[in-house]
């Protein structure tokens, strides 16, 4: 009884929700990347990889120059590249998009861990100091609402921006041309390309831009909620994003929702003192969720028709 | 294979198709290149990122090769101490490896072998402590046993969801293995295994329990020029041999193995045939998790005795793709290919003490493999080469990593669940 009244305590904090949502923009900028990707029929498990060499890349530029927002763009333009990586050797070599998705996440945990050792010769890197983070950000008026404030209005910037993507990737997928095209090529790309659609060209657009939301969500992690980079500092959250884009079948909403269920377990995990349950138990939800959904007790959750099959021109 | 004379049409040979003995030589041939070339990409590139980053690539992989196989070390290692840690590592890569084969015949990619791993692991740890008393020929199969089957079930839930409601095993068992993971933790912090407070380890096994080393855990006996007991060698060798054997005799001597093949092949086809893929995918699962978790157990009961954090960062079951895929998902491929990776194990911490260069090349190197065989980049390379350019009008090349696993991201096998 005691632990069911904690958790209701904690339920009606601001701040384990504030927390929540930060726990959630983590997830949701590689879910956003997994579903444009996935939508357009390019299998993609290595947001993981791509995360994590934005963390490192990010944290490299921010010691280098002092500056987390030229890091972030630093950490940006590693992930796409990583996706650069994997979207050649799938799209144009058709490989096995799953291997490939493995690949990059092994060579991003060795060469990561590998650099750290080139540059600074010792396993610890060193801290970014407080004005080479990321800033929060508190949108005058609106973050002095009751509760909603300091949840909503009382964030990262990364945050604010990722709550943005999220409307946008909403809107470029089911609201424009560009959108179609990605969903066209994602259930048939045959059609697509007869219909003068650039199948290659959709694909590489999209498998980039996992890698760019996920090198982002690697700056955020590295010099935002940290302020460093220690070997797999992303621990599985690019596993859970991409558990988050299944639960939320394919779509950035749906994403999202699933990704605040998580942030939320995440956010109950960091109070784990007032609660008496084992966090590690607790940790196991998301994935043992996302099997329940995918057992199809929530309703099927079923990919693109096309997602994971290269396309060979002038095949059927 | 006349191609396009005047109006005469061939009619193309059906692709893999031997058809004489030079056709054979030159399958051999080309069996062995894409591994072979593979490796050999790795390491030149690997060589370069080296050397890009202001290392030297010959003294890094002077170090591996003294940490893998004991040859040209110059720092005094021992060559014996280095083969025997080399075989320690490979003994898990080969169950784990077969665990990923397997299924790949079926058309299934079990990402899970890891977590299946870590579930025969903690099975074996769990029945290794609760019977600790029981004498070795009772606890001994026991544990290897009760790892088995908790890799069995571990896997099957990848394997019902398939066959029930056709969800990715890759997805399912990927889930799987992030939920080992934070089982793994509970048991051993603050959990029933855990040995004592503020430790991050479990209890160990009883002496019943235990695989026996090849040699005598004796100090007063010396093996070239070391005592005895640092030679991990372990009795779960041959297991992992057995379990290769078996692989082997499964896939290509029984009905099972056939249907697995046939599913493999073509889930329509196998159905015409009277095969039940839902059943086939099920069962070649909880076969593979089978393997997979008695490479967990041998690991505890031959190696650690007991669950650590170390078992935190396996990536035993990863390796066990690689393996796979560059062993061709034949018993001498994973085999070898084992003996491969356990070798740039060993030799990873040689390279790191000797050359001044990180083991994590050796991640770097694994990947690069991965990359090479995923794509082709063989394949890729010869086409580039006039001579060897296949004609015009036939078909594209096939690849290697998509012919092991053909249909593993079609739709769920039966339409409609039954019943």
């Amino acid at each position: 009884m005691t632990a069911l009244t904690d958790i209701l305590h904690l339920l009606i904090t601001a701040n384990l929700w504030q927390a929540t949502l930060a726990a959630a923009v983590l997830l949701l900028l590689p879910a956003l990347g997994g579903v444009i990707s996935e939508r357009s029929g390019v299998v993609n498990i290595a947001m993981e990889g791509m995360m994590l060499t934005g963390a490192f890349f990010g944290v490299v530029a921010d010691l280098a120059w002092h500056n987390p927002w030229l890091a972030t763009g630093v950490a940006i333009l590693a992930g796409g590249l990583m996706a650069l990586v994997h979207g050649v050797v799938s799209i144009r070599f058709r490989a096995d998009q799953i291997v490939s998705g493995i690949a990059i996440n092994i060579f991003a945990a060795g060469l990561t861990v590998f650099l750290v050792n080139r540059i600074y010769g010792i396993q610890d890197v060193g801290h970014a100091s407080q004005n080479e983070l990321l800033p929060n950000f508190n949108i005058p008026g609106l973050d002095q609402i009751p509760f909603l404030g300091q949840v909503l209005f009382q964030q990262n910037v990364v945050v604010y921006a990722a709550l943005i993507l999220l409307v946008g990737v909403h809107i470029v997928l089911f609201r424009t041309r560009l959108g179609l095209r990605i969903r066209a090529v994602g259930e048939h790309p045959q059609a697509a390309d007869t219909a003068g659609i650039n199948v290659y060209l959709i694909r590489y657009g999209a498998v980039i831009t996992s890698g760019l939301l996920s090198g982002l969500a690697g700056a955020f992690l590295a010099i935002g909620v940290s302020n460093t980079f220690v070997p797999n500092m992303t621990d599985g959250r690019g596993y859970i994003a991409l558990a988050a884009m299944i639960f939320g079948k394919w779509t950035p909403f749906g994403a999202f929702v699933a990704c605040m269920i998580f942030g939320l377990g995440q956010a109950i995990y960091d109070n784990n003192s007032i609660i008496h349950v084992s966090p590690y138990l607790l940790s196991m939800l998301p994935y043992i969720l996302t099997l329940v959904v995918l057992a199809g007790l929530v309703g099927r959750s079923s990919p693109p028709a096309a997602d994971g099959i290269p396309y060979v021109p002038g095949t059927e | 294979m006349a191609q396009g004379t005047g109006a005469m049409v061939a009619r193309p040979r059906p692709p893999g198709l031997p058809s004489g003995p030079t056709t054979i030589a030159r399958r051999v041939v080309g069996g062995l290149a894409m591994p072979l070339g593979s490796v050999v990409f790795a390491f030149v590139v690997g060589g370069l990122i080296v050397a890009v980053t202001g290392g030297n690539p010959f003294s890094a992989y002077a170090g591996l090769i003294c940490g893998g196989f004991g040859i040209g070390c110059t720092q005094g290692e021992n060559p014996a101490l280095q083969i025997s840690n080399t075989i320690v590592f490979l003994t898990p890569l080969i169950a784990t490896g077969v665990a990923v084969a397997l299924p790949f015949r079926a058309g299934l990619f079990n990402i899970g072998a890891e977590g299946q791993l870590l579930a025969g692991s903690m099975a074996c740890t769990a029945i290794g402590i609760k019977f600790s008393t029981l004498p070795t020929p009772v606890l001994l199969p026991m544990v290897l046993v009760g790892g088995m089957v908790a890799g069995a079930l571990w896997a099957g839930v990848a394997g019902v969801l398939k066959a029930t409601v056709g969800a990715h095993e890759v997805v399912t068992t990927i889930m799987m293995n992030y939920v080992a993971q934070w089982l793994l933790r509970y048991l051993i912090i603050g959990g029933p295994l855990q040995l004592a407070a503020g430790t991050s380890k479990s209890l160990p096994i009883g002496p019943g329990a235990r695989l026996a080393t090849l040699l005598p855990s004796d100090n007063s006996l010396i093996v070239f020029g070391l005592p005895a007991s640092v030679y991990r060698v372990h009795t779960g060798l041959f297991i992992a041999l057995v379990a290769v054997a078996v692989f082997a005799f499964l896939l290509w001597r029984t009905t099972l193995g056939y249907e697995i093949r046939a599913v493999g092949q073509s889930q329509r086809a196998a159905r015409y045939a009277g095969v039940s893929v839902r059943r086939t995918i099920i069962v070649t699962m909880l076969i593979a998790g089978a393997f997979s978790g008695l490479a967990g157990a041998v690991q505890i009961a031959g190696v650690d005795h007991n669950l650590t954090d170390k078992y935190f960062s396996d990536t035993t079951g990863f390796d066990a793709i690689a393996v796979a895929l560059l062993g061709l998902g034949s018993a001498v491929g994973i085999v070898l290919a084992a003996l491969l990776f356990g070798a740039l194990h060993a030799g990873g911490s040689v390279m790191q003490s000797d050359a001044g260069i990180s083991s994590n090349l050796v991640l770097v190197l694994q990947a690069l493999i991965l990359f090479s065989i995923a794509a082709n980049f063989l394949g890729a390379m010869r086409s580039l080469i006039p001579g060897l350019r296949r004609p015009p009008g036939a078909p594209p090349p096939g690849n290697p990593a998509a012919a092991l696993m053909t249909e593993a991201a079609a739709p769920p096998p039966e339409g409609t669940p039954s019943k």
